[in-house]
């Protein structure tokens, strides 16, 4: 989104999985408008470092990585500890990082269903019980929860991948009750189909069948799903909590 | 402060209990602590003590007194 404000500026942002996809257009819209954020990918790439490097000179915030395996509760628990001693506010945490998958219900194994609710609902959940402890403190606080259009609808071969998502939904949704007398807001975004490496778990008739029965005639650019992701990290969504916003192109 | 005063302020920061109260002080013995007060003051205390208490510990919190072996658990000296 082309903006002449910087709509977080003066906050701070944790966002998870942002090296590629959508996590990338997150973090470069954040930092865009003024965050200073925690980026946590799985390992160090220079890749990685030169973009950070590079965000962070143009647009004058801090960008610090963090490092970490969600598969790995030790690793996760060690980066809360790096972020809560930099002794910083977290007023917006965004659970980005996922795995996808497609498969048959009939042909989905039970090592896979394991390892995809361990990246796509495990790892955010207690990434999330660790950071709103902060925010309890503080007393403010945006939650956003990257699910999926496949958590709301019955796609054939999402049952797995689906299934995580919409249980990240309901994490978020009680998330928002139970911690809304600390000021905390909690709201999950549903990508449809998105341009990122995800579809290449996909079969391509699939991918040409949503594009053709979306209205504007083509799947989102990472970019679209951030901007739904900017404000609601932003005081212009300071009244909306509990919510699941489709960005979808309004596929029927 | 020492430890054992930052302890005892944090529990009355949280619930806005007197001092003398704390010794037999439990979960849900007075109406602040509840579950949301709970969770208040385990905030509280990570923050006071620069500690990440573990889900296991914070649910077995459930008391004044059983706080204080929890607490000594992070290598606080009380």
């Amino acid at each position: 989104m082309a903006s002449n404000f910087k709509l977080l500026a003066g906050k701070t942002a944790v966002i998870t999985g942002c090296n590629r996809g959508i996590g990338k257009a997150i973090l470069e819209s954040y930092a865009v408008n003024g965050a200073s954020v925690f980026a946590c990918v799985r390992k160090e790439s220079p890749a990685f470092l030169k973009l950070i490097q590079q965000l962070s000179e143009k647009n004058s915030v801090s960008i610090v990585p963090v490092y970490f395996d969600s598969r790995n509760h030790e690793e996760l628990k060690l980066a809360v500890q790096k972020i809560k001693d930099s002794k910083q506010k977290v007023d917006v945490l965004v659970n980005n990082s996922g795995i996808g998958y497609n498969a048959l219900f009939q042909m989905s194994p039970h090592d896979k269903l394991k390892d995809v609710f361990d990246v796509n609902f495990i790892a955010p959940f207690i990434f999330t019980q660790y950071l709103t402890k902060l925010m309890v403190r503080q007393k403010s606080g945006s939650i956003i929860t990257i699910s999926s259009t496949a958590a709301l609808d019955a796609n054939d071969g999402k049952s797995v991948y689906g299934a995580s998502k919409a249980a990240l939904i309901c994490m978020t949704k009680v998330i928002a009750s139970e911690l809304k007398s600390f000021g905390i807001r909690a709201n999950s975004i549903a990508p449809g189909m998105t341009d990122t490496d995800m579809l290449s778990c996909l079969p391509e008739e699939l991918i040409s069948k949503v594009r053709n029965q979306n209205g504007q005639n083509k799947i989102a650019k990472p970019s679209e799903i951030a901007d739904a992701a900017l404000f609601l990290a932003s005081d212009l969504s300071t009244h909306i909590t509990g919510q699941v916003i489709r960005v979808d192109g309004g596929v029927k | 402060m020492s430890n054992k005063e930052k302890y005892i302020q944090v529990f009355i920061n949280s619930f806005a209990v007197k001092e003398k109260d704390l010794v037999t002080l439990k979960y849900q013995g007075v109406g602040t602590w509840d579950s949301m007060g709970h969770m208040r003051m385990i905030a509280e205390l990570e923050e006071t003590f620069n500690v990440m208490i573990e889900m296991e510990d914070i649910l077995d919190f459930n008391s004044y007194a059983k706080g204080i072996d929890i607490v000594k658990k992070y290598g606080i000296e009380l």
